[in-house]
């Protein structure tokens, strides 16, 4: 049995177990004749209303005043719960400890959001810097940004020129959606713990960019027309650089994966831990 | 590596169940319930929609009394379990019977209800949608009560016989829960077809 | 562990006279036994329900075909959707239930011994009431013999007017009288789990199976009920002279489409919970893994559970309701997927990174991962109303919903009986013709239900019995139609395996899974008691416990 050392002494010869009996099968048999008597003939139901009665009749007796119980004999028993497979070494975590959870400690999702408002800088800065060499405007990213407003007959220079109304549109996009990023990239985070730079330089940005190379024509159908990829792709990645430096700056937490489930639920009572803290 | 060095310490059993008995009840009155609201949806759905008449208002009389003598057996079947439960035996059996017999003159009002609609009224469930709903929904839920009828008449023979004990309390009490089902459903169809249907 | 020992339980029964060990099975209230009956029982109708679909597979396979009548097609998919709903996956989801719920919370038996022997022969004599319709319904000149109905029965068509003689009746009588053992069988379950636990198993350490056969149980109370319920009223106007369902009298017949599907998706969830709660048993021990997510698996069924409740009317979208009501049910729709789409990546993430062994179990359940994802997503296409105005009543519902009970539900319970065939009788099956059985099956629902889609995308409807040529349909027809012989020579495999491993395998010993569940601690197969001294459990694992003391899951739990 399953505390074996247990069993051997405490294990019953004997044990009482519910008596076979046919009262069931009467009385089902009882109530399937009283509705197929619908279906033939009356006399039908009324076998079945009789062997109903019977059966509950039966039945009741069966287990009122006392349930009829059989006595069966309990068969020996000699078998060792053990495991069937070959045991193995196991990497220590610490000493005394066989398992834990890895990683065992992340970064947090407010590093991805302070990531991703640094990396937004960076990126504006880029773009901008975009906009200066090869169209004499620093206005001409932002304008372009907020394109899917305007008509898409624009001429390049009109989409040169400063806008006020487009420039108070492209800063909440640009805010946002560097937010969203940034906190996208805080909740990968945790999955691949060990290189933020490379995950935010290279792997976020060759990523966004490739859903908005998909989706562009769609979402801003004149900044598609307009982009210039390497420039765009220099500036995710310039995005991503920042963010991933500025994460890799921010302290790490523990996760909460090898807590109980108590801890973990914030029910503060003593013992649900040993304290191996303080050693 | 200090993080991973948390964890449980050994559970104490300590090893309390709910009663078989009760936990059963409870399921076959979920069941009961869903049937008893799929006949409660059909008749407020089909209200007002009979194309030929008698309607609720011109024949329908509101049985006051005998929803009376329903409702007040819930309380005394209480009381018969609260005796038992405390081993006086006597109580028990006049509690019991009590409810038994205020069970029993709802059943009957609902017979002479039935028989005015349908003798002197020739109103049947063939007779238009109303008729239809009024009588599965309230015979569905007099077959309740003549299943609780029966229920409750044989534990007061047992008990007559003295074999009902203070040990039997426990059961006593789920056959009595079964019964405030029965009794709540009334309060539902009582709303249903002599309130919010009239 | 001695052989002597494992057939010790086997020897007395062959020279116990044929007469008394049938009164043993007639009069037993053990909980095995019912659960093989149950699953006995199950098999017989698979079979008939599987002829039942293989007629209808020769008569569609070529365009004008006669292989038989209209009348007898349209009694063809009655009898075969109901027996495969009612009599085959029903059965089997309370046949697993009854074995395996007291073993693995370690109980002795069921709550109520006998109330589940009465549940087990009201189903079975519903059954055998549905199928006497053949014989018994014949009569009245223009009456059909089987019910024709179609197993959804919609008004009108169940009016004394359109379906003269008896043979609705008999549907509507076997399925109430079924119904109630439906019931009284989940009444059963949900007071075994939650009274009978072993000490030390809380909620929270109830094994996967018994947690989705709680909720399972739960939604069949909520369920069937109402079923019954429909089913009473029908008799009321077939038999009274109601009007429930008469239109002519200001009845309605939509009203028996929301009752039947009140009933009928939830009943979905009753059939693929239990499948659920298998895959959850098997996976992570042919993985090597405890199961990824336990606490959140118990609460996506919980969810299902109470989702599965609202989303009904997905089923009429056709009916023509307000787009109110069209909206709410797309949405709680597509919310379902949510939960299932949750456990869906449990088991994967159980996988993960496991030592998989490719048993003929864990193949099953690795094929029902990838089949049930499909089915779901077929579930969603249909699921968003403008795209089922397209496809309702079309052949790509028929696929979708095989999709799910074939490919979902069945493929796991092929699993299950090959993961405690060696616990139910104590011999190993034969591991090669189990495969064997796999990739026949496998190939043959594949070559099926693929490419059943695509009629139905091109406009076949469902309930036809036969069509024209030269819609683009024979192909995907005939293709059909060879898959169905496919999965029947798999069956065949299966069926032949059971029986040559129950009279000659090899004896299996009490645990060759290397298993962690408490159904692995008693003798195969196990004694009437089950378990002379009740276990006491400390973790989801209790095996594991004590098979590595040095390290037992309770510690991290």
């Amino acid at each position: 049995m399953v505390d074996s050392a247990k069993s051997a002494v405490s294990a019953p010869d004997k044990l009482q177990l519910p008596a076979p009996t046919a009262w069931p099968i009467v009385l089902a048999f009882g109530i399937a004749l009283v509705f197929a008597g619908l279906v033939t003939s009356a006399t039908v139901s009324v076998l079945g209303a009789i062997l109903l009665i019977t059966g509950a009749v039966g039945w009741f007796r069966d287990v009122l005043p006392h349930e009829a119980h059989e006595t069966v004999p309990v068969l020996p028993d000699t078998a060792v719960i053990q495991t069937s497979r070959r045991e193995v070494a196991r990497l220590g975590v610490a000493p005394g400890v066989r398992r834990a959870w890895l990683p065992i400690e992340v970064y947090p999702v407010s590093a991805g959001i302070k990531g991703g408002l640094a990396g937004s800088v960076a990126m504006a800065a880029l773009a901008m810097l975009y906009g200066q060499l090869t169209h004499g405007s620093i206005w001409y990213p932002i304008n372009l940004l907020v394109a899917g407003f305007f008509p898409a007959a624009a001429t390049t220079a009109q989409i040169a020129a400063f806008n006020l109304s487009a420039l108070l549109i492209a800063i909440p996009i640009h805010l946002l959606t560097s937010l969203l990023v940034g906190s996208l990239y805080g909740v990968l985070l945790p999955m691949f713990p060990r290189r933020p730079i490379l995950l935010g330089g290279l792997f976020a940005p060759i990523l966004w960019s490739g859903l908005l190379f998909s989706t562009l024509n769609i979402i801003n159908p004149v900044l598609n027309k307009r982009i210039s990829w390497p420039w765009f792709v220099l500036s995710q990645v310039g995005f991503g650089i920042v963010a991933g430096i500025v994460v890799s700056y921010q302290a790490r937490i523990r996760t909460w994966q090898n807590l109980p489930f108590a801890v973990r639920a914030g029910i503060e009572a003593p013992g649900l831990m040993t304290e191996k803290d303080q050693e | 590596m200090s993080a991973a060095i948390i964890t449980m310490p050994e559970p104490e059993v300590q090893w309390t169940l709910p009663s078989r008995g009760r936990v059963a009840m409870f399921s076959l009155i979920a069941a009961e319930s869903a049937i008893f609201s799929i006949f409660v949806v059909a008749y407020l759905f089909y209200l007002g929609k009979s194309l030929s008449g008698p309607t609720p208002k011109e024949i329908l009389r509101v049985p006051i009394v005998f929803t009376i003598c329903l409702l007040s057996s819930s309380i005394t079947i209480h009381l018969a379990v609260r005796s038992l439960q405390s081993g006086k035996l006597g109580a028990f059996t006049r509690w019991w019977f009590l409810t038994f017999a205020l069970g029993a003159a709802f059943l009957a009002g609902t017979a002479i209800e039935w028989r005015h609609l349908i003798y002197d009224e020739g109103f049947t469930i063939q007779t238009n949608l109303f008729g239809t709903t009024y009588f599965s929904l309230v015979g569905l839920h007099a077959f309740h009560v003549l299943m609780g009828l029966m229920a409750l008449f044989t534990v007061w023979l047992l008990t007559l016989l003295g074999n009902v004990k203070r040990e039997h309390a426990e059961r006593v009490d789920v056959l009595a829960l079964y019964w405030h089902f029965v009794d709540s459903v009334w309060v539902v169809v009582f709303l249903v077809v002599y309130v919010i249907g009239r | 562990m001695s052989t002597e020992l494992i057939a010790w339980p086997r020897a007395p029964e062959s020279s116990v006279p044929f007469v008394e060990r049938l009164h043993g099975w007639v009069t037993t209230v053990d909980h095995k036994r019912l659960g093989l009956m149950y699953i006995l029982y199950a098999m017989v109708f698979l079979l008939i329900g599987g002829i039942e679909a293989l007629i209808m597979r020769i008569q569609l396979a070529v365009p004008h075909n006669n292989f038989v009548s209209p009348q007898v097609f349209n009694r063809l998919f009655t009898m075969h959707g109901t027996t495969m709903i009612f009599f085959v996956i029903m059965p089997l989801v309370f046949g697993f239930a009854n074995y395996l719920v007291p073993l693995m919370i370690g109980a002795r038996d069921m709550a109520f011994p006998r109330l589940n022997a009465f549940s087990f022969w009201l189903t079975a004599f519903g059954g055998i009431l549905l199928y006497f319709s053949w014989l018994g319904a014949n009569g009245l000149y223009g009456a059909g013999n089987a019910p024709d109905v179609g197993w959804f029965a919609y008004a009108p068509l169940t009016s004394r007017t359109f379906s003269v003689g008896h043979s609705t009746d008999y549907w509507t009588l076997s399925l109430l009288v079924s119904g109630f053992g439906s019931i009284g069988a989940a009444i059963n379950i949900i007071a075994t789990t939650l009274c009978l636990r072993s000490p030390g198993m809380t909620l929270g350490k109830m094994p996967l199976f018994a947690w989705l056969n709680l909720v399972m149980a739960g939604l069949v109370i909520l369920a069937i009920s109402p079923l019954s319920a429909a089913q009473i009223m029908l008799v009321i106007d077939r038999y009274l002279g109601g009007h429930f369902f008469d239109t002519q009298a200001g009845g309605s017949a939509v009203i028996w489409m929301h009752f039947f599907w009140v009933f009928g998706h939830p009943e979905v969830y009753v059939l693929v919970l239990p499948a659920f709660g298998i895959a959850s048993e098997i996976i992570p021990v042919f993985s090597r893994k405890a199961i990824f997510g336990y606490p959140i698996m118990v609460a996506a069924t919980v969810a299902i559970g109470f989702i599965s409740m609202s989303v009904w009317a997905h089923h009429m979208f056709t009916v023509g309701m307000s787009s109110n009501a069209n909206t709410f049910f797309v949405l709680s729709t597509m919310a379902i997927a949510v939960p299932t789409g949750i456990k869906i990546f449990n088991w994967l993430a159980t996988m993960w990174g496991g030592k998989i062994e490719f048993k003929a179990p864990m193949l099953f359940c690795t094929a029902f991962l990838f089949q049930f994802l499909i089915a779901g997503l077929t579930g969603i296409m249909q699921g968003a109303a403008p795209f089922d105005w397209h496809l309702a009543n079309s052949y790509f519902v028929i696929a979708h919903f095989h999709y799910v009970i074939v490919g979902g539900i069945l493929f796991t319970f092929f699993a299950a009986f090959y993961y405690w065939f060696p616990k139910v009788t104590g011999r190993m099956y034969n591991e090669t013709l189990a495969k064997l059985h796999f990739w026949l099956f496998f190939i043959g629902f594949h070559l099926t239900f693929d490419f059943m889609h695509i009629p139905g995308l091109l406009g076949m409807p469902r309930r036809i019995y036969t069509y024209e040529p030269g819609r683009g349909w024979e192909t995907w027809n005939l293709i059909v139609t060879i898959g169905v012989v496919f999965q029947a020579l798999g069956i065949l495999v299966f069926i032949v395996n059971l029986l040559w491993s129950y009279f000659k395998g090899k004896t299996a010993g009490n645990d060759p899974w290397d298993a962690w569940t408490l159904e692995w601690s008693t003798s195969s197969p196990p004694p009437a008691y089950n378990f002379a001294v009740t276990p006491s459990v400390k973790s989801r694992r209790p095996l594991w416990d004590l098979k590595h003391p040095e390290d037992p899951d309770w510690r991290y739990e």
